[in-house]
């Protein structure tokens, strides 16, 4: 397979009644490619992001991510599949302001099987991850995380998304609340972070200008079906 | 879990002044329920203690609980006396194994003058079977020596030999300051009514006595001095009650009967420990009423933790989404929030544990010297940790439901 994901037939309705509803025929996007995906608020974006991450489960259809189709997975093992091979960086919110900033980068380690021989290795993975990123060791290891920059903690959360080695980064809004340095700094670093270790990217976004870092992009409201 | 547990502790950290007010008042409604079942138990121990000695009480026919009140605990007035012949021929008995007068009437200050003999201080016995202890001294060898107890001493800072007046009746002003006593011995704490008490032998009571008449002082030539007294004009007229033990407990209705049925004399038996528990019965709604309130007041700071819990929900909705981003299940969240509560109940228990401690250790005494209320110091008990574990339950019983508004937002909380 040369695809990292593929949605097939999906329907997916919020519980309440005429609710939103998110009806996609067919999306697929090729591995190792960075795509960014464009729509008009409430068109559904985040919604499909929680579907795809398993946070949400459709009604119908297939989600199939690194060939497994992960809607049919019990919720336990839906949540395992997520800790080990998808990445998620939010618009804001990416930390916990009472653990250490390395705590928060081995957040998902913690929820997948941690094994004690592999601790070094993800430690030293972190700490190196860090320094491409500019962040200091005696950064990661302050206290507590609620004296960082909304930069700073951006960065963490990208070093948090890629900790396990996922097989697919999906971001929302990642750069929204950064500043026009932030933005290109950022973009920078994940787009880079992608490349090097092979990781499909699915980023959300508002800004069009952003569209140049990308393989490609998808307008929602172009795939959904009315 | 480790993880869960970490969490648990930091998130609870980064929020320690809630967390702390949250434990405080968890602590101060469990030291209260702890203090009121100490002082409860305290009261009911030294209440019960105090009927170690008998069998039986004799005294004469009145309510049950008033003679009990006060010939055990010298609270209340007899109303009547019972003779000295009586005594002596119901003392005759073959199955008593022995049998104390006592004779209450007068005071010193505040406490009650009991006339009794020597034989009390051997017999009697309080709580698991302890006798009395001088501190100082010895019972009484001349008629106008006088045992004190051990709050007697305390309170008006009494030493051996010093001398004392005893009033005629209680609160009184007419004193019998012909017969100054002297302080021959002085009794260790016992927990009981016998620290209270000033005690005379009977035949000082009647010489004390002779010259009054119908609670007045009769003035007659001659006899206001010691010297002046034979041993036979002290043999007591009266006494106020007895305590009776029998040499086998099985005779215990049959001498009672017999005493009831006395004829020439209106007299009855008790047996103390069945009046004593139908007077607890009374005691202890109030006792029950004051468990209740205590145990409201746990409830009431429990409620106060779920309060925490559910006010706490919204801010931490993005926190418990990122935690489902990296990899938790609802359930984990579930469990966390159940942790939470589980470890601000476990420290207010720590707490309130140090706490009672404390407690016990400075306020006892005070308790003690002011108001003459002794505990005894028994650190946890196994009803004590029975009671935590119901503690820890409840909180975590009504953690389950701010924990299960947590689990279904974390369902559908994503990005
Ligand atoms: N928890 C929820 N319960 C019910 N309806 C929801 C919930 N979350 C979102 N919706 C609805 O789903 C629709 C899509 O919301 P979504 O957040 O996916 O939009 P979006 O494209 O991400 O918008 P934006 O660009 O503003 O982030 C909206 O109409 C919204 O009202
Ligand atoms: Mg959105």
């Amino acid at each position: 397979m040369n695809n990292a994901l593929d949605i097939k037939n999906l329907l997916f309705k919020w519980n309440k009644k005429d609710g939103f509803s998110l009806k996609i025929k067919n999306l697929s996007i090729k591995r190792n490619k960075k795509v960014i995906m464009f729509g008009q608020s409430g068109s559904g974006k985040s919604t499909l992001l929680n579907l795809i991450s398993g946070i949400l489960s459709p009604v119908s259809g297939t989600i199939i991510i690194k060939d497994t189709i992960t809607n049919n997975l019990s919720s336990n093992k839906k949540d395992l599949f997520r800790a080990n091979n998808i990445g998620v960086i939010f618009q804001q919110f990416n930390i916990l302001d009472y653990i250490s900033p390395i705590n928060n980068i081995m957040l998902p380690c913690f929820f997948t099987n941690f094994k004690k021989k592999n601790k070094k290795f993800f430690y030293n993975r972190a700490f190196n991850l860090a320094t491409k990123l500019d962040l200091k060791r005696n950064i990661l290891l302050q206290k507590n995380s609620s004296q960082l920059s909304v930069g700073q903690k951006q960065r963490i959360a990208i070093i948090r998304a890629v900790i396990n080695k996922p097989f697919l980064i999906v971001a929302d809004e990642p750069t929204s609340a950064l500043d026009n340095k932030n933005k290109v700094n950022f973009l920078d670093l994940l787009v880079n972070i992608c490349d090097t270790e092979k990781i499909t990217l699915l980023m959300v976004s508002h800004d069009t200008s952003l569209k140049k870092y990308f393989d490609s992009y998808i307008t929602l409201e172009k795939i959904v079906q009315k | 879990m480790k993880i869960l547990i970490n969490l648990a502790f930091q998130s609870l950290f980064s929020r320690k002044a809630t967390v702390f007010l949250t434990v405080i008042s968890l602590t101060v409604s469990i030291v209260l329920f702890l203090s009121i079942d100490t002082l409860r138990l305290g009261a009911k121990k030294s209440f019960f203690g105090n009927v170690k000695s008998g069998d039986l009480i004799l005294g004469s026919r009145s309510g049950e609980i008033q003679l009990l009140l006060y010939s055990l605990f010298q609270i209340g007035n007899p109303t009547n006396n019972i003779s000295w012949e009586s005594y002596k021929e119901i003392s005759k008995k073959t199955e008593i194994a022995w049998i104390v007068p006592i004779s209450l009437g007068d005071s010193h200050k505040q406490f009650r003058v009991m006339g009794t003999t020597k034989e009390y201080f051997q017999k009697y016995s309080y709580r698991k079977g302890q006798k009395l202890q001088y501190q100082f001294g010895t019972h009484f060898q001349n008629t106008f020596d006088v045992v004190i107890g051990s709050d007697v001493a305390k309170m008006l800072n009494y030493q051996l030999d010093d001398s004392i007046i005893i009033a005629h009746g209680i609160a009184s002003q007419s004193l019998h300051d012909e017969f100054p006593f002297k302080v021959k011995g002085i009794l260790q704490k016992t927990g009981t009514s016998v620290d209270k008490l000033v005690l005379v032998s009977l035949e000082a009571l009647e010489a004390i006595h002779k010259d009054w008449k119908a609670g007045s002082k009769i003035p007659i030539k001659g006899v206001n001095n010691k010297k002046n007294f034979k041993e036979q004009d002290l043999i007591p007229k009266e006494i106020t009650a007895a305590i009776i033990k029998l040499k086998s407990p099985i005779t215990i209705f049959k001498i009672q009967r017999e005493i009831n049925d006395y004829e020439y004399e209106p007299l009855q038996a008790i047996i103390p420990g069945i009046v004593l528990t139908k007077l607890w019965q009374i005691v202890s709604v109030t006792e029950n009423i004051m468990l209740t309130i205590s145990a409201m007041v746990i409830v009431s700071a429990l409620i106060g933790l779920i309060a925490i819990l559910y006010s706490t929900l919204n801010n931490r909705r993005r926190e418990m989404a990122l935690l489902r981003i990296v990899g938790a299940s609802p359930r984990t969240i579930f469990s966390l929030l159940l942790l939470e509560a589980l470890i601000i109940s476990f420290l207010s228990i720590l707490f309130s544990i140090i706490l009672t401690q404390l407690l016990n250790f400075f306020l006892f005494p005070i308790l003690d010297y002011k108001y003459g209320i002794y505990l005894e110091n028994s650190f946890l008990l196994l009803k004590d940790f029975y009671f935590f574990v119901i503690v820890l339950f409840t909180a975590v019983i009504v953690s389950i439901f701010p924990a299960l508004q947590a689990y279904k937002n974390s369902i559908n909380d994503g990005m």
